[in-house]
């Protein structure tokens, strides 16, 4: 079910128009700037994980669930330095989650937006046995709701009691993308 | 929480037919075969029909009785006539799942049966946050049951599950403990 994590290093994906944002994997080298968003409460707000206290602790994520995920990239500006990440996450034989954050500086600039269109427009050439890319976006998070519609995502309806986020049982919104739909 | 459990009591109208809910056991084997056999009755089901009464059975044996929650729905003689139940999602969602024998739809047998599950699990089940149910987009029989009880149609799930060789569109619906039994 997960990607194989021993394949050649991933191509490193540029997004039009070039110099804006490219995507990478994401390495142990990149602790310092991991840890501008990690540690940000405002971001960790709608994430399952609490912030980050440490630079110990942030080596330690990194190491067990950064660099051991199936699908992960660092979304990086021109310098080449990350300034968020994006993931897919299997869900099962045919549906795969796309997930993302981004430091709290980047937000409103079209850079989220940016990354999903470019992990959407590759991950079906990647996975062909994906029938359905979904997103679960809690009610509140408008910001992370209006980087999947713009992209062209469909807002499939708000799922009640659906997740339990930091002890609160929340509703979310599910989205999703199709091979088949155009994108915006 | 229980101060509306009296407004989520199963009244209202009511089934040609009164039924009732109680476990399953392998004595139901062959009344469990007049509707596991009948392939009007597993079009939107994961599996096929049952051909042998050994099949059956082993579907009782390792699925039925091992479940943790699975209701018969009888009618006053006791005998199934279907099946409804409730499986764990996760640590606060269960999903509702029932079969009743082709011979028995169009009566609010299902509806009722339906209502009965919903009126009771949260009481059962208090760390239950969300009941929900996944129906085939053309199986309208199925949404129309859902919808008379007072089930919310949340959204269409496009190509979410796979059916039969399938990708499907599935409807999804939740019943929550605040919701109001129609």
């Amino acid at each position: 079910m997960e990607m194989d994590s021993n394949e050649t290093q991933p191509t490193v994906v540029v997004s039009s128009p070039p110099g804006r944002i490219s995507l990478r994997p994401m390495t142990l080298s990149d602790v310092d700037d991991y840890m501008v968003w990690a540690t940000d409460a405002e971001v960790a707000r709608f994430c399952s994980w609490e912030p980050c206290t440490s630079r110990e602790e942030a080596i330690k994520y990194i190491t067990d669930s950064v660099l051991t995920h199936p699908w992960l990239r660092a979304i990086c500006l021109e310098d080449d330095r990350p300034i968020g990440y994006i993931l897919i996450m299997p869900v099962d034989n045919i549906r795969k989650e796309i997930g993302y954050v981004l430091a709290r500086k980047y937000w409103g600039k079209g850079f989220a937006t940016e990354a999903v269109r470019l992990v959407t427009a590759e991950i079906f050439k990647e996975m062909p046995e994906i029938e359905r890319l979904e997103a679960l976006v809690d009610v509140d998070n408008v910001g992370s709701q209006r980087v999947l519609e713009k992209v062209g995502f469909t807002r499939e309806g708000v799922m009640r009691n659906y997740i339990i986020m930091k002890g609160s049982v929340r509703d979310m919104v599910m989205f999703s993308f199709l091979p088949s739909d155009p994108f915006k | 929480m229980d101060i509306d459990s009296c407004t989520r009591k199963a009244v209202s109208s009511s089934p040609s037919e009164k039924i009732h809910l109680r476990p399953m056991t392998l004595s139901d084997i062959d009344d469990f075969m007049v509707w596991a056999t009948d392939i009007n009755v597993t079009r939107f089901c994961t599996w096929e029909p049952y051909t042998s009464q050994e099949a059956g059975i082993g579907y009782i044996n390792s699925f039925v009785l091992p479940h943790p929650w699975l209701r018969a729905i009888c009618l006053d003689d006791d005998r199934a006539i279907g099946s409804i139940s409730v499986t764990p999602v996760d640590s606060i969602r269960g999903e509702i799942g029932y079969v009743i024998g082709s011979k028995y739809w169009g009566k609010g047998i299902a509806t009722e049966a339906v209502r009965l599950v919903a009126a009771e699990i949260f009481k059962e089940k208090p760390e239950m946050e969300r009941l929900e149910a996944l129906v085939d987009v053309d199986n309208i029989g199925s949404q129309k049951v859902l919808e008379k009880v007072g089930f919310v149609r949340e959204g269409v799930m496009r190509k979410f599950m796979c059916l039969k060789g399938n990708v499907r569109d599935m409807v999804m619906f939740s019943f929550l403990p605040s919701d109001s039994l129609l």
